[in-house]
């Protein structure tokens, strides 16, 4: 009886070693890594698109939020479409990937943050994330929450990172 | 010492973001002033107080002003806001003419009203600026008599105005 429990207590270990290669694997696989940056650029690089395009439509949607300011306002609509611009470029072609997944979650954390305390509060207003035109169309913040906390996960990948990160142009700068 | 190269990366991207953004928002036409026009008590809500100046003073920005007008009965008061809204509650007698919607509308429109037909624009208050579009795209096609009611449909069903 007590061999088959030291089995089962040896399979578990095995188990354990097993799931601690696995995340290694996970963190440490230079496709995922790519393919990751991949994603989030590209997300990030569209998102900004639609800000970039109309700022006085981006800035109502940020008076919209409520927690901001009113005079930093403005500067936020301004600068925030740029900051997911250049950090979603680094990341694709890879000049400071890490950082550059570093800024991305950075945002995210305030997206999720906002997105968070206007759900908790029953703050009704218009995501704007990916487009500012169309005024009145609430999309659900539910989803644009949950999508954002994966990103973030995606993003950790990208800074945890420690091999060699494929095709960066960076490289060939810091070198 | 990863950490420090990492907060150098982060200064340089956050720098050429910041610069850039202001480079692109000073040079296109569609940029915004730095400083926007964000208090509710001060007028409706833009990210471009500075060019706005030509709509402020076609602005009614008190909603007695508004009822004085309506009284008078000569004024046409115009919707902008979506078809749906409007059916759920408008001032009495306004027309609807959604400014999303302006372009296959406005011949009708024209055909009814003449020129000189005095209007008055609303939409869902201060925080919405398409009565201000509205007002401009009527003075485009050649109304010259329109002004703003800023405090729109909400503004005036919180005076307790008669609605229908």
């Amino acid at each position: 009886m007590f061999g088959f429990l030291s089995t089962d207590f040896r399979a578990g270990k095995r188990k354990d070693i097993q799931l601690n290669k696995l995340r290694q694997s996970i963190k440490n696989n230079s496709w995922i890594e790519l393919a990751v940056r991949w994603i989030l650029g590209l997300t990030f690089i569209y998102a900004s698109y639609h800000k970039i395009i109309s700022p006085s439509d981006f800035a109502k949607i940020v008076y919209g939020y409520g927690l901001f300011p009113e005079i930093f306002i403005n500067l936020i609509a301004i600068v925030i479409p740029f900051l997911e611009l250049i950090a979603g470029l680094a990341l694709i072609i890879g000049v400071y990937p890490r950082s550059a997944a570093m800024i991305i979650n950075a945002l995210l954390l305030v997206f999720v943050t906002v997105l968070a305390i206007n759900l908790i509060r029953g703050h009704e207003f218009d995501c704007g994330c990916f487009s500012a035109g169309q005024s009145g169309y609430a999309s659900s913040s539910e989803v644009t929450l949950v999508r954002d906390v994966i990103y973030f996960i995606l993003g950790i990948q990208v800074v945890l990172f420690e091999g060699h990160r494929r095709s960066c142009f960076g490289r060939i700068i810091s070198k | 010492m990863v950490i420090r190269k990492s907060i150098k990366e982060i200064i340089i991207l956050v720098s050429v973001s910041v610069a850039l953004a202001l480079v692109v928002n000073t040079l296109s036409p569609r940029g915004i002033a730095l400083v926007g026009q964000w208090d509710i008590t001060k007028g409706v809500i833009t990210a471009n107080p500075a060019g706005d100046a030509a709509g402020q003073k076609k602005e009614i920005d008190s909603v007695a002003r508004a009822k004085t007008l309506f009284d008078k009965g000569d004024v046409l008061f115009v919707d902008a806001r979506s078809q749906n809204q409007y059916g759920n509650g408008h001032i009495p007698g306004a027309v609807s003419l959604p400014v999303g919607q302006f372009e296959e509308r406005i011949e009708s429109f024209l055909n009814r009203y003449p020129p000189e037909q005095p209007i008055v624009t609303y939409c869902s208050g201060r925080t919405c600026e398409d009565s201000h579009d509205l007002a401009q795209f009527l003075s485009d096609v050649g109304f010259n008599n329109v002004r703003i009611f800023i405090d729109g449909f909400p503004g005036w069903e919180a005076e307790g105005y008669p609605i229908e």
